[in-house]
C-alpha cells in the first residue's frame, strides 16, 4: 500500500530530455523559474507555456499525466487565488452588481497571473524529476555546488546523505510494509476509531521501524569503512557526465525564450 | 607464502555504559592467517566471531595485544586504508552494504574513495562484475535483485579493490538454498582460480569442510584450530558447544556409539558410502 507513493516520481524512457546532462537541466530550470518570477504579463506566460510545451513534446512524457500531478494542489492553489481576489485593489469588475463589489479588477489579474505562475512552476519542476532520476539530479547538485566548498559548506557529505537516503527509502517502505502485515496478524487495527486512537495505532510501526534503521545505519558505516570510505577528500568519480550538443540546444532555446520575456517586460 | 593476518594475544570488550563492568568478548586470541589460505570460523551466537573478524581490517581496535596485517600494525590511524584496501569484508545483510542506486557504481564505490582514475576504475567493475558472473546485470537497481545477486554485487564491490583477502561474514545467512550455492560457487572459485585468501564465518557444516582449515570458538577463546577432518571428529565437543557437524560426520558418530567399527574422519558422502559398503561387504564375507 505505501508503493503508491512516489517521492520525486521518475519516469525511465529514452528521451531528448531524458537524454540532457542533468547539471545543464538543474540550471534550465533555474533559469526558468526565475524567468517565471520576472514575468508581468500575459504575453510573457505565452512564452514560458510555449517552453513547456517544447520540454512535454520531447520527453515522450504527456502533459496529461503531469496536470494529474496538479491535483492534490488544485485547494491550495484556488485558496490563495481567493485571498489575491479579497484583498486586491482597482474598480469593481462588476459595477451593477451590489454583492460582488469586493471582485476587483487589479485584484483578479494578480490571482489569475498567480495561478498561472505556480501551474507553470510546478510543471517545470515536474519535467526536471520525471526525467532525471533522483541519484543524477543529487550528483549534479553535488558537482553545481561544488564552488561553494571555498565557503566550507559540506557539499560532499550533504549529497552523500541525499544518496543513502534515497537508496534506503525502497529498502525502508518494504519494511514498513512487512511490520504493518506483521502488526495486522497479531490484530493490530489502523482502520477505525477516531484519529488520536489511529495515531496510537502506529506507534507499534514506527519503534520497529526505528530500531531497524539505527541497526541498518550501525552495520552500513561498517560496510563504508571497509570499503576505505573517508569523507569527500581525494575521491574520483565513476560517472562522467559531458555537454553533448542536445545541451547545448537546450541551452540556446532556454536563453532565446529568457531574452523575449526580458524584453517584453521591458516594453 | 606471506602472512596475511596475524593476531597476537588480542583482547577485547565493548565499550559499556558507566558504573557497569566491562564485558570481555574476545580472550588472548593467537591467530595466523597465511596468503591463499581457506579458513572457515565456527561457533554458536555471540561467542565473538564477528567482533573478531572486525579486527581484521581495524573496523574495531584491540584493547590489549596487537592486529598486524601485511606486516602493517592495525592499531595505527595511518595505515588503514591500505590495510582496508587488501582486507575486504562482506557482511550478512546485502541490503546494507550497498551504498548506490545502479550496480556497477556500487562496485564502484570503493574505487572512488580510493581516488582511482577513471578509465583504470572502469576497468576493474568489468572486472570484478566478471568475477562474480554478474556483468550483465550492471545497470540494474540492486534491490530489484535477488538476495544470491546481492550477496555477489557485494562480493563485487570489494574484489574491485583488489584485495589479497576477503573475510565473510555470515554471507550466506539470509539467503535461500539457491543463493546460498551461488554464493559458496563464487567464495571457492575466488580461493581456488584467483588466489585470494578467505576468512568464512558461517553456521553451515557443508560449508565448513570446504576450507583448508576450521577455526571453533567458544565464549571469546578458539577451541579448535585444525583441518575440516580433523576438527569434526570431535563430534562430542561440538555438539556439548551446541553447533552441528556435517551429516556424515553425524552418521559416523552414532554407528561408533553402537559400537560399530568405522572410522570417524569422513567428510564427504563419497567417502561415507565407501566406508558403509566395505562394513556391508566386510559382513557377507562373514
Ligand atoms: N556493538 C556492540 N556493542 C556491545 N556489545 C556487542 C556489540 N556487538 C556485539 N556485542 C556483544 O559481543 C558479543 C559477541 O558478539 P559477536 O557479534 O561478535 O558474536 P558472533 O559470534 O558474531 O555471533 P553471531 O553468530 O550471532 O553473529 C555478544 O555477547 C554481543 O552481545
Ligand atoms: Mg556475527
Amino acid at each position: 500500500m505505501l508503493k503508491d507513493i512516489t517521492l520525486g516520481q521518475y519516469f525511465p524512457v529514452k528521451s531528448f530530455m531524458h537524454a540532457l546532462d542533468p547539471r545543464m537541466k538543474l540550471l534550465l530550470t533555474l533559469l526558468y523559474v526565475v524567468a517565471l518570477f520576472l514575468v508581468s504579463d500575459f504575453w510573457g506566460f505565452l512564452v514560458a507555456a510555449f517552453l513547456i510545451g517544447l520540454v512535454a513534446s520531447f520527453s515522450k512524457i504527456s502533459l496529461k499525466v503531469v496536470f494529474r500531478g496538479l491535483k492534490p494542489l488544485v485547494f491550495i492553489i484556488m485558496f490563495t487565488a481567493f485571498f489575491n481576489v479579497l484583498y486586491g485593489g482597482g474598480e469593481p469588475l462588476f459595477p451593477q452588481i451590489e454583492w460582488l463589489s469586493w471582485i476587483k479588477t487589479d485584484g483578479v489579474k494578480n490571482a489569475a497571473f498567480m495561478i498561472i505562475r505556480i501551474i507553470l512552476l510546478i510543471l517545470g519542476t515536474s519535467y526536471l524529476t520525471y526525467t532525471t532520476s533522483p541519484v543524477m539530479l543529487t550528483d549534479a547538485l553535488e558537482r553545481l555546488m561544488r564552488p561553494l566548498k571555498i565557503f566550507r559548506f559540506p557539499v560532499h557529505e550533504l549529497a552523500m546523505m541525499m544518496t543513502i537516503a534515497l537508496r534506503f527509502i525502497p529498502t525502508l517502505i518494504d519494511e514498513t510494509d512487512k511490520i504493518i502485515n506483521a502488526q495486522k496478524a497479531r490484530g493490530a487495527d489502523f482502520e477505525t476509531g477516531n484519529i488520536i486512537r489511529r495515531a496510537k495505532a502506529l506507534i507499534p510501526i514506527l519503534i520497529p521501524l526505528l530500531v531497524s534503521a539505527f541497526h541498518r545505519a550501525e552495520e552500513l558505516a561498517d560496510a563504508m569503512e571497509c570499503r576505505c570510505y573517508h569523507g569527500g577528500a581525494g575521491r574520483t568519480r565513476y560517472k562522467i557526465y559531458s555537454l553533448g550538443w542536445r545541451d547545448w540546444v537546450a541551452l540556446g532555446a532556454m536563453v532565446l525564450s529568457f531574452a523575449a520575456i526580458i524584453m517584453l517586460r521591458i516594453y | 607464502m606471506s602472512t596475511i593476518i596475524e593476531v597476537s594475544n588480542l583482547s577485547f570488550s565493548y565499550p559499556t555504559e558507566e558504573g557497569k563492568a566491562a564485558h570481555r568478548v574476545l580472550h588472548d586470541i593467537d591467530l595466523k592467517i597465511e596468503e591463499g589460505e581457506f579458513v572457515a570460523i565456527l561457533g554458536h551466537n555471540g561467542c565473538g566471531k564477528s567482533t573478531l573478524a572486525k579486527h581484521f581490517n581495524g573496523i574495531l581496535k584491540a584493547d590489549r595485544g596487537s592486529v598486524h596485517v601485511l606486516g602493517m600494525d592495525a592499531g595505527d590511524e595511518e595505515n588503514l586504508l591500505e590495510i582496508r584496501r587488501n582486507v575486504g569484508m562482506v557482511f550478512q545483510n546485502p541490503d546494507n552494504q550497498i551504498i548506490a542506486t545502479v550496480v556497477d557504481e556500487d562496485v564502484a564505490f570503493a574505487l572512488e574513495n580510493l581516488g582511482i582514475p577513471h578509465d583504470e576504475m572502469a576497468r576493474r567493475v568489468d572486472e570484478a562484475l566478471e568475477l562474480v558472473g554478474l556483468s550483465e546485470y550492471r545497470q540494474r537497481a540492486p534491490h530489484m535483485l535477488s538476495g544470491g545477486q546481492k550477496q555477489r554485487v557485494a562480493i563485487a564491490g570489494i574484489l574491485a579493490m583488489r584485495p589479497k583477502c576477503i573475510i565473510l561474514d555470515e554471507p550466506t545467512a539470509m539467503l535461500d538454498p539457491k543463493g546460498r550455492k551461488e554464493v559458496m560457487k563464487t567464495i571457492l572459485r575466488l580461493n581456488r582460480e584467483e588466489h585470494i585468501t578467505v576468512v568464512l564465518i558461517t553456521h553451515y557444516m557443508d560449508e565448513a569442510v570446504q576450507a583448508d582449515r576450521v577455526i571453533v570458538m567458544a565464549e571469546g577463546e578458539m577451541i579448535l584450530d585444525d583441518t575440516p577432518r580433523e576438527v569434526f571428529q570431535n563430534v562430542g565437543l561440538l555438539h556439548s558447544l551446541s553447533l552441528d557437524v556435517p551429516q556424515t560426520a553425524e552418521l559416523m558418530f552414532a554407528l561408533r556409539q553402537e559400537d560399530i567399527k568405522v572410522p570417524i574422519s569422513v567428510l564427504n558422502v563419497d567417502e561415507c558410502v565407501a566406508e558403509i559398503e566395505k562394513l556391508l561387504g566386510g559382513g557377507e564375507n562373514d
